[in-house]
């Protein structure tokens, strides 16, 4: 317990080291607490919201084809052998009619449920008024968020505009928050006959289905033996296991940046135990020399490290609470789903302490054994020079930094570690990261001769005494370094991503799109109701593509598609051929039984050109389509890229109603105004015009709401990096108050002094931001290389490596502030009598 | 207060003054009167530890001519660093003034000082105290590298090499200190503190961390910068051989100048006549 306490004073001593180590660890849990209780709060989501969509439901039927599941086909799911309860259900997208004069409000989600069969499956409470009763009433239950921002309330007339005309129905109940549907929010409840009279839809989008237990696989075998239409088999944990899909990509690049951050944590713990052993080798030594045993010059240091480990930890547990709740609703934002967090989830929290608490003590065992070598006679001399502490130190470090990476691949989020990609790329990025660290060091003493050159010019004594003194302890400059480094090195990567993943889809718009202008419409629009022409006719407009977008059943699996005019395509100049002859592609489009495949969706499929690709339009029923050309990239889907049919096999056997959206193409030398008339027209069918920048801007807003959540926790890095950097200057100033001393004895005056400081940090962000900008480019190419989320890398992230320069020279030299001030302070007289 | 004793030993060489803490000022041998370069009054240093208070200095007054090797000599803890930090301009006096050529330097701003120590004095320490990362050229070249020293980066170059001679460092321009012997570190250090050609020199205990022949190659070079080059010191010391290299010893006692002892300026620098001197006086 003496030795223990004695640590504990020793760290005392030393209030300033020890609160930044402990504010290092704090931060480093804390993002680690902050990613973990993201994750949990997703996965979380993920279960809520496929226990409000599917209730208690063992088996979803829904429609793949537009127009939705037959009432035959309903009756055929009902009578299957097995199921015990089914509820039909109907979910479109429509809207309400708006005053006259105000603007056409968002679109909302219609649930056409029966009041008889829904309530056995799915719970639909009632946050005010009543629910529904009759299936045929015209009456209508709204969730809470809808009445909110459009200002409705209990006995609010609601108009619902459809194929079937405009229906009023009255509000009877109000559904707490956003209803049945979370993803969606602005949600309708109609009864199910309702809903139909307003859609114009005789069956139902989907059946769902309680089952006998055990008859899963009947009811499986029933259905595909009896049912006439395509449909889609869908189960809580398939629905689970598509939203998890769809988060794991997040919650990957979060697991990474935050083991990122640790790792610049673990080099801000084992660079202040290090130095403390450095410095107090005296006391170990003649500690040792009082009878001291090897153990106990250990335990002097491991305890004082559990201690830091221990408070970090904590702090951190609580820091990483609130970086959660911060960062909450970016999350949401990236991944759709309604993330609810605990500002304290105590599994997080636990495993962020202990892993916070193990890597402190593991960071802490190599200066441990340092100090147990330490001999009483070493010690007792007037000037310890421990080099082969330093040199032995660089290859502990590799070490602990490959366990701190094992242990990032056990806490890794189970949900990404099937993709595999994921996890490969997230070891190349650790390994890049390991590589700069160790070799910073090395590379510290050149790059600060090169690159202090233009500082020389102005203050050519500070530049060489501060030169010199960043490369005088290799393993501390490379702790320190390296922690730049790898902080900036993630900026950089991050900023490249996002600045690819916005080229590539501006690229990809650009490269599909015909037209300026892109309007949409949430129901399909056919042919006969006249907006193509009516659009067409507008002075200044050179050109009207309908596209409708749907899927196609092949091989069992759903696949995103969309139908073109070809002619239309030719005439744009749009899409990049690979493969294929583009005119003679398109042509053969319009003329039906051909198909242009996206180079992604060829792979996927293993498709080639010429190649036949059989698409089930019904019960023993196919189109063959043949496979006429392979485009670079193609229309949005649904999930992925779109295959590209023509209009009359998608309209005669396809079930493709009408178009979704209009790409309008304006001449160029009267944009503005026809875009202006176009948005009036568009207008009057209730449709939304948008010029395609803003739909670019929507991309590239979307684009920032994920990557600012990334940017976050990378800052997180620079912040210990600059902790470490003010940990580091204020060691370099207290080792050297002697030389200080002397220096001011020999005439350098305060200013200088500080200088001298300021220049040391700034040599060691200038270094730094050049190697964390090559680091930086190193890891983004893994990402972009091997990540396979963005198609297509893009030029040098300029604005990365320019906020990363900036961070590079401003966070150093803040962090020099301290130090130089303490430098400043250096008493001559007490320097001079320093030991 | 006056010293107790001045005793000239070997009037050949030395310049006897007097030392009066009304009138510093000092009679040659011919009868001019010299101004001191350096001269304490009544000065005290008292320093708070705690809620202690010490008092290192109790009214010193004493004068150094331009040109003198004095020895300050005294116990541990008698306040002869304190007083030769003083005379430097690395600390303040608590009372009484000391004053540099002709100027009061007792309540000079930092930068005043700063710029005194680094134009008109040069220091020398026990411990060698050179910057590790600098080769010797570098370390010596230090007090022009900080700046504000006259002449060109030529006039520079040639001091140095100049001073490198004095002091027999030829051929180790370019090494670090770590590849020297601790003679040779310290006497990197006696050519830095006289590169720029300060008024005064001074050096406390420069051959405290020397053995024998170190400690005399070192007093060697002090005492031809003295004799070559007029440069004034002001040494603390322990050591009575130390001391014999000086044309006055000042001894130190609890704060007070307790004696002064001329030796004379002597080539010899037989340290018999001071040793006995000492041991009468007790010290």
């Amino acid at each position: 317990m003496a030795i223990d306490r004695l640590a504990w004073r020793t760290l005392a001593a030393r209030p300033l080291r020890s609160l930044l180590t402990v504010v290092g660890v704090a931060l480093g849990v804390g993002v680690l607490a902050a990613s973990l209780t993201l994750g949990a709060a997703l996965d979380a989501a993920i279960d809520r919201t496929v226990s409000t969509m599917v209730g208690r439901a063992d088996l979803r039927v829904s429609a793949f084809l537009e127009p939705g599941l037959s009432p035959e086909a309903i009756g055929t799911i009902v009578e299957t052998p097995g199921v015990l309860e089914a509820a039909a259900v109907i979910e479109r997208r429509t809207f309400l009619a708006s005053v006259p004069g105000s603007p056409a409000p968002d679109a909302v989600t219609v649930l056409g449920v029966d009041p008889l069969t829904y309530p056995s499956l799915h719970d639909l409470p009632i946050a005010a008024g009543s629910g529904l009763t009759d299936p045929d009433e015209p009456v209508a239950l709204i969730t809470e968020s809808l009445a909110e921002s459009d200002g409705y309330g209990l006995g609010s007339r609601l108009s619902v505009l459809g194929p079937g005309g405009p229906l009023g129905v009255r509000v009877v109940g109000i559904v707490p928050g956003a209803g049945p549907l979370p993803q969606v929010g602005r949600t309708v409840i109609l009864p199910i006959d309702t809903a139909r009279a307003a859609l114009a839809i005789s069956g139902a989008t989907r059946v769902d289905l309680l089952l006998e237990p055990g008859s899963a696989e009947a009811v499986l075998a029933s259905l595909a033996a009896r049912m006439a239409e395509p449909y889609v088999l869908a189960s809580p944990a398939d629905l689970a296991r598509s939203l998890r899909a769809s988060a794991a990509a997040f919650e990957g690049m979060a697991a990474l940046v935050a083991a990122v951050v640790l790792f610049v944590g673990a080099f801000l713990i084992v660079n202040t135990l290090s130095m403390t052993v450095g410095e107090r080798a005296r006391e170990v030594g003649l500690l040792r020399a009082a009878g001291a045993t090897r153990g106990q010059a250990s335990r002097f240091v491991l305890s004082g490290a559990l201690l830091l480990g221990v408070s970090g930890s904590l702090a951190g547990v609580l820091a990483g609470g609130v970086l959660a709740v911060l960062l909450a609703a970016g999350v949401s934002s990236a991944t759709g789903l309604p993330a609810v967090v605990t500002p304290v989830d105590l599994r997080s929290a636990a495993i962020a302490a202990a892993v916070g608490v193990a890597v402190t003590v593991m960071a802490a065992i190599e200066p441990a054994l340092r100090a147990a070598q330490i001999s009483p006679v070493e010690a007792l001399r007037a000037r310890i020079d421990l080099p082969h502490i330093s040199r032995g130190r660089l290859g502990w470090i590799g070490l602990v930094f490959i366990v701190v990476g094992g242990l990032a691949l056990l806490a890794w989020p189970p949900s990404v570690a099937p993709a595999g990609g994921d996890v490969q790329a997230a070891l190349a990025v650790y390994l890049v990261l390991l590589a700069a660290t160790l070799l910073s060091p090395f590379l510290l003493r050149p790059l600060a001769r090169l690159l202090g050159l233009p500082l020389a010019v102005f203050v050519a004594v500070e530049e060489r005494l501060a030169r010199g003194s960043v490369g005088r302890d290799r393993s501390r400059a490379a702790l320190t370094l390296g922690s730049l480094v790898v902080g900036l090195a993630m900026i950089v990567a991050l900023g490249w991503s996002a600045q690819a993943a916005r080229a590539s889809a501006f690229a990809w718009l650009d490269d599909v799109v015909p037209g300026d202008e892109l309007i949409s419409s949430i129901r399909p629009i056919a042919a006969d109701e006249g907006i193509v022409e009516t659009l067409a006719a507008v002075p200044g407009v050179e050109r009207v593509t309908p596209i409708g977008t749907f899927g196609l059943a092949y091989r069992g699996q759903r696949v995103d598609a969309a139908a073109i005019v070809g002619a239309d395509f030719l005439a744009d100049g749009r899409l990049t051929v690979l493969a294929g002859e583009r005119a003679a592609a398109l042509r053969a489009l319009d003329e039906g039984g051909a198909a242009i495949l996206p180079s992604a969706a060829a792979t996927a499929l293993g498709l080639g050109l010429d190649d036949t690709m059989r698409v089930a339009t019904g019960r023993d029923q196919f189109l063959d389509l043949r496979v006429v050309a392979i485009v670079e990239r193609s229309l949005p889907g649904g999930g992925g890229e779109a295959v590209l049919v023509g209009w009359p096999d998608a309209a005669a056997s396809l079930g493709v109603a009408g178009a979704d959206a209009f790409a309008v193409r304006i001449a160029p030398a009267a944009l503005e105004p026809t875009r202006d008339a176009v948005r009036r027209t568009a207008a009057t069918f209730a449709l939304e015009s948008n010029p395609i920048e803003r739909v670019q801007g929507a991309v590239a807003e979307a684009l920032a709401r994920v990557f600012g959540v990334f940017d976050a926790l990378a800052f997180v890095a620079v912040i210990i990096a600059a902790l470490g950097i003010v940990n580091t200057l204020t060691m370099g100033v207290v080792e050297r108050v002697r030389e200080i001393g002397v220096l001011r004895a020999i005439g350098m005056t305060r200013v200088q002094v500080m200088r001298m400081v300021v220049v040391e940090s700034t040599v060691l962000g200038v270094v730094g931001v050049v190697l964390g900008g090559a680091t930086g480019l190193a890891v983004g190419a893994v990402l972009l290389g091997l990540g396979a989320r963005f198609d297509g890398a893009t030029g040098l992230p300029w604005p990365a490596l320019g906020a990363a320069a900036i961070l590079g020279l401003v966070l150093p030299a803040l962090a020099a502030l301290y130090p130089s001030l303490l430098a400043a302070r250096v008493s001559i007289v007490r320097a001079l009598r320093f030991e | 207060m006056q010293p107790r004793a001045s005793l000239a030993l070997a009037p050949t060489l030395a310049r006897p003054r007097t030392t009066d803490p009304e009138n510093t000022s000092t009679a040659a041998p011919d009868g001019a009167t010299m101004l001191p370069i350096i001269e304490a009054h009544e000065v005290t240093k008292r320093y708070q530890l705690g809620r202690t208070s010490v008092e290192a200095l109790r009214g010193v007054t004493m004068a150094v001519e331009a040109g003198e090797f004095v020895a300050l000599m005294g116990p541990s803890g008698s306040g002869k660093s304190t007083l030769l930090q003083l005379l430097g301009g690395l600390d303040r006096p608590t009372s009484g003034r000391v004053v540099f050529e002709g100027r009061d330097i007792s309540r000079l701003s930092d930068s005043k000082a700063t710029r005194l120590r680094r134009e008109r004095t040069g220091f020398v320490f026990q411990a060698f105290n050179l910057i590790p990362l600098l080769s010797v050229e570098e370390n010596i070249a230090l007090p022009f590298a900080i700046g504000g020293q006259p002449g060109t980066r030529r006039d520079w170059n040639d001091r140095v090499r100049q001073v490198i001679e004095l002091v027999e460092l030829q051929g180790k321009e370019r090494h670090r200190p770590d590849q020297l012997s601790q003679g040779e570190q310290q006497r990197v250090a006696v050519a830095r503190a006289l590169v720029t050609r300060p008024s005064v020199l001074l050096a406390d205990e420069p051959t405290g961390n020397l053995d024998y022949t170190n400690s005399g190659e070192l007093l060697d070079a002090l005492w031809r910068s003295c004799q070559e080059e007029g440069q004034t010191i002001v040494l603390v010391t322990h050591d009575a051989r130390a001391a014999a290299y000086a044309d006055r010893v000042l001894v130190i006692g609890d704060g007070r100048i307790s004696d002064e002892i001329v030796l004379g300026r002597r080539a010899d620098h037989s340290a018999a006549p001071l040793i006995a001197r000492l041991a009468q006086i007790g010290l």
